[in-house]
């Protein structure tokens, strides 16, 4: 029954004052105030974003920085401190950015074209997204006060993703501060635009970060890393916490508020402790053994084939995860679940065979006389530690003989680089945002892929900018990925974070952790 | 009692020179790189090379080695790849934790183990000797981690009365400071009290069986003068060097004591810079160490000299 020209209004009215009221309710729910202690595992090498790919100053730092977009709860660029998505030209080769006016840096100073300009410039020649961007860029200029302007080289497609991936991201530093650090030394001033500012950094004791009140949100809702943001408690408190078991016990005590990487192991206790509420951080890293396809052993096609044909990895996984089902996925896309874009879902992959005659085929056609394979792994990530052990054992059981050398994190990665010192190591995958990232495809990372077939779709994939054609293609890509086997995929590991029952707003879905929107309900 | 001082102090240099230089080569030659650490899992190889050439680690060793030396001289103990300050300033922020720690742990070592040393050596064979120690066996056998997990999960976690973890300033807030403290400095001194009563207990025993004992006691003196006034302060002397030996490795050694309650001190300090090959902070973190280690030791050969007057340095 359509209403009433004097009923519409009055309805709209009603509706209207609803919705107020909830808002203020909303509001009111929200509390302000209070000191947000966090427990982390450790100390950060740097704030510097455009520095590092290290996950923990990717946590941190993403507190204090922003840049022109960020990614939206579907892993799409949304604008954040762009105005809008930029204009693109008709030939594709010139990205105009209109910049928000009136946001300000941490000290004071407004953000101009000039900040966007030196920081992209010195993130295009530090950071491993912004290098692989820059490869691509012409030039990038200030037009106004409020617009850059980025000239392509050739057409591509992933401008405005490497602007907006959260790690070694494209951060806005003012402008002095970009230029006064060369991209290879690491920045020690840390300003810029985001909702938190630095006040304190007391290494192995803590990083304080309080409120920016000049902080600007945008007005489309929370969305993933982007959208609003609102700071509801005072003061942030990152407190490292180098053992594992100790941060369960503070959370446990409530010294903290929030505990991050936490052992699966205490899983369990922390379901049955009352006031804590574990969080189940998806996704967080797909387990790898990386080949070393330069030279040794693994160069062999076959080979590294039988490797992947001779794995059970359902058991694996279900032992790394502690024995929870709910701690980790069996699943063989390269890209996650959460980054629907780009995950796939073909059948028939030579993924989690199983199949001993198979590898024992492949076994014999690699000419493999049981040399012994130097399959490198450290305790310092039990979990890398777990699956290496347990593949060793399956591979063992189908024929191969594997050295298994347990180091530690800084000579593993020292020794990664070096080609003639392993056959195999082991690491893990975390979210690629474009499959131009995924760095194990391509010859510029520990372990050398350097597949024809592989660099010519990836080159492709660079330069389409039609998404279907572009899905197409990254399914060829994972086709011949599991094909050449550049790296063995195992399952999908989950990670543990826990927090107190009066800490409210926490976003549970995103893969690392963000605190703005957060409050405290004491 | 001057000559002897200095003559100590002097000898310190040349010590001091040979640590740092074996030290220096020792991390150098374990494999690992600072910047790979630094630089994060995904880094590639050519940034990695860019930031080795920043921090001038591709320069041949003993050319770093002689830098190395010429900052010493200056006093300069060079900048820490990964925290980007000062050896210096980093070490004398975790300076505070660490001596506190040492002073309360080395308090509760004490406290147990000399008393329980001369009632043992005292009481010998009796139920006293055989349970205390048992119990002083128990000290040394019980790994740290351990017993320091097991303090926390019963008086914080089930109990409450004490924080699971940190540190607070005792300038700052001397009764936040008691209760962080209380239970690393009871998990650090219990287990090296055992050390301390073991050889309290031995000297005890010694010093009893001598004739002056025998004498004091023909003399018709009470038990209480024979053992405190007579026996005791004889004893004393390796209780003392033990106490030493105790408060050195509780410089450098309170590792685990530190990590397990996220202590930020110089124990913690050293292992991270070793995990992530921070040379000139674990160069730093073991020159201060050797250096409290022979002060120590010097410290310890003076209050010699007050204990048993026989002693005299010329």
């Amino acid at each position: 029954m359509p209403l009433s020209p004097i009923v519409r209004p009055v309805l709209f009215a009603l509706v209207s004052i609803a919705l107020v009221a909830g808002s203020a309710l909303e509001a009111v729910a929200q509390k302000r105030g209070g000191v947000l202690k966090v427990g982390n595992l450790g100390e950060p090498p740097t704030l510097d974003v455009h520095w590092t790919t290290a996950t923990i100053t990717e946590v941190l730092a993403n507190h204090l920085y922003e840049g022109l977009y960020s990614l939206d709860a579907k892993s799409q660029p949304i604008p954040m401190l762009a105005e809008s998505m930029p204009a693109v030209s008709k030939d594709g080769l010139t990205y105009t950015f209109k910049l928000r006016q009136g946001i300000k840096f941490h000290n004071g100073k407004e953000m101009t074209s000039a900040d966007v300009v030196a920081s992209l410039n010195r993130w295009g020649a530090q950071s491993t997204y912004g290098k692989t961007l820059y490869a691509r860029v012409a030039e990038v200029r200030a037009v106004d006060k409020y617009t850059v302007e980025m000239k392509v080289k050739e057409k591509t497609a992933i401008v405005v993703i490497s602007l907006a991936i959260p790690n070694n991201s494209a951060a806005i530093y003012p402008q002095e501060i970009a230029e006064k650090f060369k991209p290879a030394e690491k920045a020690t001033e840390w300003i810029g635009t985001g909702p938190f500012k630095l006040v304190e950094w007391k290494p192995d004791r803590h990083i304080k970060m309080v409120r920016f009140d000049d902080y600007q949100p945008r007005k489309e809702a929370a969305s993933g890393y982007g959208g609003r943001k609102i700071v509801h408690v005072n003061e942030l408190l990152w407190m490292p916490v180098p053992d594992a078991a100790t941060r369960v016990a503070q959370i446990e005590t409530g010294e903290l508020d929030f505990a991050d990487d936490l052992d699966l192991n205490a899983y369990e206790r922390l379901k049955k402790t009352a006031g804590v509420q574990p969080i189940v951080a998806k996704p967080y890293y797909w387990l790898v053994g990386v080949f070393n396809k330069k030279e040794g052993l693994m160069t062999s096609q076959k080979l590294r084939q039988a490797w992947q044909a001779a794995l059970d990895i359902e058991p694996i996984m279900k032992n790394v995860a502690g024995g929870h089902a709910d701690l980790y996925r069996m699943d063989s896309s390269l890209a996650f679940v959460e980054n629907a874009p780009w995950h796939t879902k073909l059948q028939g992959l030579p993924w989690n065979e199983r199949n001993k005659e198979k590898t024992k085929r492949l076994l014999r056609e690699a000419g493999y006389k049981g040399e012994p394979i130097r399959f490198m792994t450290t305790q310092e990530y039990k979990w890398m530690y777990d699956f290496a052990l347990l593949s060793k054992q399956q591979l063992e059981d189908a024929g191969f003989t594997i050295d298994l050398q347990v180091v530690d994190w800084a000579t593993l990665v020292k020794r990664r680089n070096n080609s003639k010192e392993y056959d195999v190591f082991t690491t893990g995958m975390g979210n690629f945002y474009d499959p131009t990232h995924h760095i194990y495809l391509g010859p510029n990372w520990p372990g050398w892929t350097n597949d024809e077939d592989l660099n010519r779709l990836l080159s492709e994939l660079a330069g389409e900018t039609d998404y279907k054609k572009r899905f197409a293609l990254w399914e060829q890509v994972t086709r011949i990925f599991y094909d050449r086997v550049p790296v063995a995929r195992y399952g999908d590991l989950f990670g543990l974070r826990a927090r107190r029952s009066h800490v409210k707003g926490f976003d549970t879905t995103l893969m690392r952790p963000r605190f703005h929107n957060v409050w405290l309900e004491k | 009692m001057t000559t002897y001082l200095l003559r100590r102090l002097l000898a310190l240099l040349p010590v001091m020179l040979v640590v740092v230089t074996i030290v220096f080569f020792l991390i150098h030659l374990i494999p690992g790189d600072p910047v790979a650490v630094i630089l994060g899992p995904e880094a590639n190889a050519q940034q990695i090379e860019d930031a080795r050439r920043e921090l001038g680690l591709d320069r041949p060793l003993h050319e770093q080695l002689v830098r190395f030396y010429a900052r010493l001289l200056r006093g300069d103990l060079g900048r820490s790849y990964f925290l980007d300050r000062p050896v210096t300033q980093a070490l004398w922020e975790r300076t505070e934790p660490t001596l506190v720690l040492m002073a309360g742990g080395l308090f509760v070592a004490v406290l147990i183990g000399v008393p329980s040393g001369i009632v043992a050596g005292a009481y010998q064979g009796s139920w006293w000797d055989r349970g205390l120690m048992t119990l002083a066996l128990l000290g040394v056998c019980v790994p740290g981690f351990w017993l320091s997990l097991n303090f926390i999960y019963l008086f914080s976690v089930r109990l409450g009365w004490l924080p699971v973890a940190g540190y607070a300033s005792v300038f700052q807030d001397p009764v936040a400071a008691f209760r962080h403290m209380l239970l690393p400095a009871v998990s650090l001194g219990f287990s090296q009290s055992a050390l301390i009563a073991r050889i309290a207990r031995s000297c005890m025993i010694e010093v009893l069986r001598q004739d002056y004992i025998r004498t004091a006691r023909a003399k018709g003196l009470a038990e209480r003068s024979v053992i405190y006034l007579h026996a005791f302060r004889n004893a004393l002397v390796p209780v003392v060097t033990v106490i030493g030996i105790t408060m050195a490795i509780l410089i450098g050694g309170a590792v685990v004591t530190e990590i397990v309650f996220n202590i930020p001190g110089l124990g913690r300090l050293i292992i991270s810079a070793i995990l992530r090959r921070d040379y000139p902070v674990v160069q730093g973190v073991v020159l201060v160490t050797a250096a409290a280690y022979m002060l120590i030791n010097l410290v310890v050969d003076v209050v010699y000299a007050f204990i048993d007057p026989r002693i005299r340095y010329v």
